[in-house]
């Protein structure tokens, strides 16, 4: 099976401390996939390894097809990363950031143009072009970043708790627009903690301490672990891990 | 022009054909958005060198004139006020009180604002018209002015003897003759001393402070990590950051010789072009400086206080534009020679004073651009790593 990021125990060790034990996942064109786990258990370091902004100690993994050991420079350019803080410039207004990130991924005057007018229009960015990025609210900061990640049409995009710290209407219309992005074919790798977020995932994989505890779809999650509601499932294999 | 290709090919381990222009561009677009936008600091960045000639220009004057002393004279003749009037109308000294008897002469140092205190001996009359006696004078200092204090120690005597022989008419004995010349700066305007020390010290504090905190702030920031993600490389990144800030050095670097020649006076023996070139490599070696505190610093509060000790401080006191390099301890020598501000004094003084050229500048030039290439390799080097 050709996957759209395969990992072979995947390894991470900052000195004594082991942040990623091992982890294979497999995850399919078009998937949306949730990284869960509690703050430190290693998902950020994660997906840092699968961008390419660390080098795993041991293991392998391939994105896009591509060696994140060796092709690096191939992975980027098809892949869109959102961090869990928001990272682009406050102080230029939001156009420009669009059309730095968009020449950055080396896309030329007429399609950073169209893409653009496409993208703002998708998440209703369109009137705010001329303001300043740092005066926008939260929720639409984070949008702007998902365009910004989004604008080179990656095949994969990854998001680091892309809502953080976001109001729950405009978490959900963020979630729309990832469904929607999903269904025209992206990859989609999310960690976040909070458990509605998870339900909108196609699988999502539990990580304790740097190993995954348990990967499987949301609904099989619960039936497994006989639970009304995704977060008992959670705590049921979070505690059965700790013991 | 010849930084961009200098920079390509140093920061690259291929020819300079790896960069992708566009991306570079881009980048150097949002930087001058950047700079456009933060407009206070704008200010500053083109104000201070303007500035700090004028405080330098009007405080900084070396040369001594009319220190203030008193005179003990507990028996007034003729002659001894003849000899008072002379030290008063010197342009050296400026007599602010003549008095019989001082009493405790250091109440004279603690209350009255004087630098010296001229005691003539009672007899002093008496013993200056009989041959054989020397009439004596004892000179108090005060110290406390380190500087002035020794100026003062190694002027007074021969000018007082001076003084006195023409007072009686005695023609000046010769025994050596002694005639001193002074090159270069004959009139020793300060100003020939302090713009090239100002160009040296500016261009380095603007050069790598600007660079490690633009650096630093897009680490704050995370978008350094956001562009990593991205297509572009690490030294595309470092170009693109820092060509603007070499411009805006070298804009500064005019502004400094501009004030320089139309409010001081100082103008430039050799080649401007040489200068110009000589500034760009020192502020290429600069900016390099700045870099590499930017890859070991995490926030911009640590840049600003690696920068100041590193940079500032060195170029200050170990260049040789206060203190003479030969009269520091051996070890401050060797490390004056580790840094990049005493290879350009050496230049832009031998430019703007003794009209020197390539033929004997271009040790010092080569000095300072392996520097600068040496700095960038090892911060492109320690940007690239990954943790």
């Amino acid at each position: 099976m050709n996957y759209s990021i395969e990992t072979n125990d995947l390894t991470k060790k900052f000195g004594p401390y082991t942040a990623v034990d091992h982890i294979n996942v497999g995850v399919q064109a078009g998937e949306i996939f949730g990284f869960l786990g509690a703050n430190g258990a290693g998902k950020t370091t994660a997906i840092r390894m699968l961008c390419g902004l660390l080098t795993p100690t041991s293991g392998s993994g391939h994105v896009a097809g591509f060696d994140i050991m060796k092709e690096t420079a191939k992975i980027r350019t098809r892949i869109g990363y959102m961090s869990q803080k928001f990272s682009l410039y406050p102080d230029l207004v939001v156009r420009d950031n669009l059309k730095l990130f968009g020449s950055l991924y080396g896309l030329n005057k007429r399609d950073l143009a169209a893409r653009m007018d496409e993208m703002s229009a998708f998440l209703g960015l369109t009137d705010l072009l001329p303001r300043i990025t740092g005066s926008l609210p939260w929720g639409w900061q984070q949008r702007l970043s998902l365009a910004c990640a989004n604008l080179h049409k990656p095949q994969i995009l990854f998001l680091d708790e892309p809502t953080g710290s976001v109001d729950p209407v405009s978490r959900r219309n963020f979630w729309d627009l990832i469904q929607l992005l999903s269904a025209q074919g992206t990859t989609i790798f999310v960690t976040t903690h909070h458990m509605d977020e998870a339900e909108y995932c196609h699988r999502i994989s539990i990580m304790i301490s740097g190993k995954i505890a348990a990967m499987d779809s949301p609904q099989a999650l619960k039936k497994k672990h006989n639970c009304e509601t995704l977060l008992e499932a959670f705590l049921a294999i979070v505690e059965g891990g700790n013991r | 022009m010849s930084i961009h290709n200098s920079l390509g090919t140093g920061a690259a381990s291929r020819p300079g054909a790896r960069f992708s222009n566009p991306r570079i561009r881009a980048l150097i677009r949002k930087e001058v958005w950047h700079i456009m936008r933060d407009w206070q600091t704008l200010l500053i960045v083109l104000a201070m060198p303007v500035f700090m000639m004028f405080l330098y220009g009007y405080a900084l004057d070396v040369n001594i004139n009319d220190v203030e002393v008193m005179v003990e004279d507990p028996s007034p003749t003729p002659e001894t006020a003849q000899l008072i009037r002379a030290i008063d109308h010197s342009s050296l000294f400026k007599v602010k009180g003549v008095v019989n008897s001082v009493g405790n002469p250091d109440d004279i140092f603690k209350k009255r604002h004087v630098k010296a205190l001229f005691r003539l001996s009672p007899s002093f009359t008496r013993d200056l018209l009989r041959p054989g006696s020397p009439a004596s004078i004892q000179v108090l200092i005060d110290g406390s002015d380190q500087n002035l204090g020794t100026v003062l120690r190694n002027v007074t005597e021969p000018f007082l003897q001076k003084t006195t022989l023409s007072l009686l008419n005695v023609p000046v004995p010769v025994t050596i003759d002694v005639r001193q010349t002074i090159l270069y700066n004959p009139q020793q305007k300060s100003a020939l001393y302090f713009v090239p020390g100002l160009m040296v010290i500016i261009l380095m504090m603007i050069s790598a402070l600007l660079t490690s905190l633009t650096i630093t702030r897009e680490k704050e920031q995370g978008s350094l990590e956001q562009m990593l993600v991205s297509p572009i490389r690490p030294a595309e990144i470092l170009i693109g950051k820092i060509a603007p800030y070499v411009v805006l050095a070298a804009i500064d670097g005019a502004l400094i010789l501009l004030v320089g020649y139309f409010v001081f006076g100082v103008s430039i023996s050799g080649s401007l072009t040489l200068l110009s070139v000589a500034s760009l490599i020192y502020i290429f070696a600069a900016l390099s400086l700045g870099l590499l505190i930017s890859t070991i610093s995490k926030k911009q509060e640590h840049a600003m206080l690696i920068v100041l000790p590193a940079t500032v401080l060195p170029t200050v006191l170990l260049s040789g534009f206060i203190f003479p390099i030969a009269s520091l301890p051996v070890w401050l020598q060797l490390l004056s020679m580790a840094i990049p501000a005493t290879y350009f004094l050496e230049i832009i003084r031998g430019i703007i004073l003794k009209g020197v050229g390539l033929a004997e500048l271009w040790r010092p030039m080569l000095v300072l651009g392996s520097m600068g290439l040496f700095l960038l390799a090892v911060s492109v080097r320690k940007f690239r790593v990954k943790a």
